[in-house]
């Protein structure tokens, strides 16, 4: 996969839980250099703008993520 | 919404009020991943973010608004502060990322919740071409919650197909947005 997708697949707000519950960095991550990280940084922050902007409730997808995971706890 | 506002909303957070937390995290979580920013070549940011905010869900009830205002949000920062340094020990990248700029905590950066701005963005969304579109939908009504390869899957798409959709659907809200006067603070293109 291409730098352009990692960053992408970066961009998304889901990550993978440890079995201890501790949240685990994307794998895309360990496979970018610095500085094509910092740039999925800056698009991450364009994109929850923009999901934010969208939702009716001013949410964006990182907030959806960790709402579901605290109503799945109970 | 005013800190005063957020601070408000606090005892119900403390209460287990989930529709508060929600609330407080359309302010909160913009201004904690503003604050991360000098981490972003060292950690998943959006992981520590995530883990910041659930710890901030967990500590609620201990926490007390100050004459500072934003407690919460002031707490975040610290906390994603100290989890971006723990990993960055665990990393040994440490003294690298203490050369940068240090962590700075610039009080708001901005929700995007102006009804008017919605409405533009909405325009441009039904602008789209049908791909980008429905893989910005797929994300969007995901939440988070499904790896990209599920989301593709559902759409019937190669993984990267998928990936490249979804830049093309950014590139051009952000490009319809600017068309009609609105600016997002953003780089141009992926690289």
């Amino acid at each position: 996969m291409d730098d352009e997708s990692l960053i992408e697949q970066l961009t998304s707000a889901h990550r993978e839980h440890s079995p201890q519950g501790e949240i685990r960095f994307a794998p895309a991550f360990h496979d970018l250099s610095e500085a094509a990280r910092e740039q999925a940084y800056e698009l991450t922050r364009v994109a929850r703008g923009l999901e934010a902007a969208l939702d009716a409730d001013g949410l964006s997808s990182t907030a959806r993520a960790v709402l579901a995971r605290i109503t799945s706890r109970g | 919404m005013t800190a005063e506002a957020r601070d408000a909303l606090l005892p119900d957070i403390a209460a287990g009020d989930v529709q508060a937390f929600a609330s407080w995290l359309a302010h909160g979580e913009p201004r904690i991943r503003l604050s991360l920013k000098r981490f972003a070549r060292f950690v998943d940011t959006e992981a520590v973010l995530q883990e910041t905010l659930l710890r901030l869900w967990q500590v609620a009830p201990r926490v007390r608004a100050d004459a500072r205002g934003d407690s919460l949000a002031r707490l975040g920062v610290q906390i994603a502060h100290n989890l971006a340094i723990d990993h960055l020990r665990r990393s040994r990248r440490l003294e690298r990322a203490q050369l940068q700029e240090p962590t700075t905590d610039d009080g708001e950066e901005p929700a995007f919740t102006d009804p008017l701005l919605r409405t533009v963005i909405h325009e441009c969304v039904g602008k789209l071409p049908k791909q980008p579109a429905s893989v910005l939908r797929c994300r969007m009504e995901s939440g988070g919650t499904q790896p990209d390869e599920a989301l593709a899957e559902r759409l019937g798409m190669q993984l990267n197909t998928f990936l490249k959709n979804f830049g093309r659907a950014r590139q051009f809200l952000l490009e319809c947005l600017e068309r009609a006067g609105v600016e997002f603070d953003s780089p141009r293109r992926p690289i």
